[in-house]
């Protein structure tokens, strides 16, 4: 009886760490995962560039919010602070989108800067897996009005949540990576 | 202390030339070297930290790759995490630092899922109608599936003046045959004491997050915003250290360590009395 319990609780165990084992995410996957996520930030960052160009037209802005909005998982928010007060003001994604695009600059070049980091993913504790990737952008806004020239540098902290979904593909089920983005945090910096 | 120098030479000169691999479309700004040398995450101090990460931050080490963990790497970069402009940190005491962390022989590293690390998250909430800073003690601890960051204590000044229970002649009392009365004098504690908490154990202290949840329940807190992160760390046996964020042109930038104390015996417990405010 007690060797049956053993055996028993050892096919248990065993069962267990293979199945810890699957949900850990190996160095491969994991770049992959990262690349899948740039991929994102990069969409988002094309958005944002189209979205404050001020030679885009209301309509095509708005569907390129659209767009843009579509890679946030519900209720994302940004997070903005600038030099002078840390304070956070907060910004639905829609409503920092919107902000964006009635700035009051007649030429406004949004650029990126070639450098990048990609945090480890954490799991929380609904399985899913959260990151963090952090890009530089350059933000230069020009007033021929009143010749004002706007320039600043922002860090965006960047929330991504992976999460393994499955999808029926010729009645065969497939498991694959998907990745959302969250709540960005935007950081004026001295730079 | 010349290969100290050299290792520091090398870091700085192979950060500075770091090409990054951009988000790649076309009309990048070229890094000049100061966002790759800046740490910008916790997560990348942590990498740092433990070597974990190769000197150009491209690639990430996993336990597979030769450099993981390397002591002369850790070395490099643990001399790169501090704030070398504002925080006057002894060389001397983080040489003692960087030698006894990155030793060959009893090597320490940070864990991300171990405890002894905290984040003081200063926030501002509208109480009553009125702005007032709080600061929050948070830690992080499993949960469900993962991990999960918690309040473990909150510091609010308004919480502070409530409970002054008065010493000597001054505290009011229940006398020690109270119960022969059946305890009818009770009323001196809650009707006619201004101070009710005189009549709590010497050992009485009060819990302030209960109370916070209490009153951000009844609607009298509000939470406005956050203005301030900080960390701090106890993983390293025999060391404490803070961590902030340093947001500054330059290259000593980013997630840095802004004070560091060697500790003795006792000062880990007055250390974390005074970051939980329980003076």
């Amino acid at each position: 009886m007690k060797n049956k319990l053993i055996l028993f609780l050892g096919l248990f165990v065993a069962t267990s760490v293979v199945a810890l084992a699957q949900d850990n995410i190996s160095p491969a996957r994991k770049q992959a995962i990262d690349s899948l996520a740039l991929e994102k930030v990069k969409d988002l960052s094309k958005y944002i560039a189209i979205i404050g160009n001020k030679e885009t037209q209301f309509s095509e802005a708005n569907r390129v919010m659209d767009r843009a909005e579509e890679l946030f998982a519900p209720g994302a928010e940004m997070g903005v602070s600038s030099i002078n007060t840390n304070e956070i003001a907060y910004y639905k994604v829609r409503r920092y989108f919107e902000r964006l695009m009635a700035l009051n600059y007649d030429k406004v070049n949004i650029t990126w800067y070639d450098i990048q980091y990609v945090s480890d993913l954490e799991r929380q504790p609904d399985g899913r897996y959260v990151g963090v990737i952090t890009v530089y952008q350059r933000f230069e806004g020009t007033s021929i009005e009143t010749g004002m020239n706007y320039k600043d540098t922002t860090k965006k902290d960047i929330t991504i949540y992976v999460e393994k979904k499955q999808t029926q593909i010729a009645g065969r089920t497939i498991e694959f990576w998907d990745v959302m983005l969250g709540d960005v945090r935007v950081t004026e910096t001295s730079a | 202390m010349r290969k100290s120098v050299l290792i520091f030479v090398f870091f700085i000169t192979n950060i500075f030339i770091v090409s990054g691999q951009g988000i790649g479309s076309p009309g990048t700004i070229k890094d000049d070297g100061r966002f790759a040398a800046s740490t910008k995450q916790l997560n990348q101090f942590f990498r740092r930290f433990n070597g974990e990460e190769s000197i150009d931050g491209n690639k990430r080490f996993y336990p597979k790759d030769s450099l993981f963990q390397n002591p002369n790497l850790r070395k490099g970069f643990i001399s790169l995490l501090f704030d070398n402009e504002t925080s006057g940190i002894s060389p001397d005491l983080k040489n003692q630092f960087i030698e006894s962390v990155a030793s060959s022989n009893f090597p320490q590293f940070l864990i991300f899922h171990r405890t002894g690390w905290y984040a003081e998250v200063d926030a501002i909430f509208n109480y009553k109608g009125k702005r007032e800073d709080v600061t929050f003690i948070m830690k992080i601890q499993p949960e469900g599936l993962g991990y999960e960051w918690v309040i473990d204590q909150v510091v609010f000044e308004p919480f502070k003046n409530l409970f002054n229970k008065p010493i000597g002649s001054e505290k009011d009392f229940l006398h020690p045959l109270s119960h022969e009365l059946g305890f009818m004098n009770m009323r001196r504690a809650f009707q006619d004491s201004e101070n009710p908490e005189s009549f709590t154990p010497t050992s009485y202290s009060p819990d302030y997050l209960a109370i916070f949840l209490y009153e951000m329940k009844q609607n009298n807190l509000r939470f406005e915003t956050v203005n301030g992160v900080k960390f701090h760390f106890f993983q390293i046996g025999g060391w404490y250290f803070e961590v902030n964020q340093f947001n500054r042109p330059g290259y000593n930038t980013g997630w840095l360590i802004s004070n560091l104390v060697k500790l003795g015996p006792g000062d880990k417990e007055t250390l974390l009395r005074y970051i939980y405010d329980q003076n």
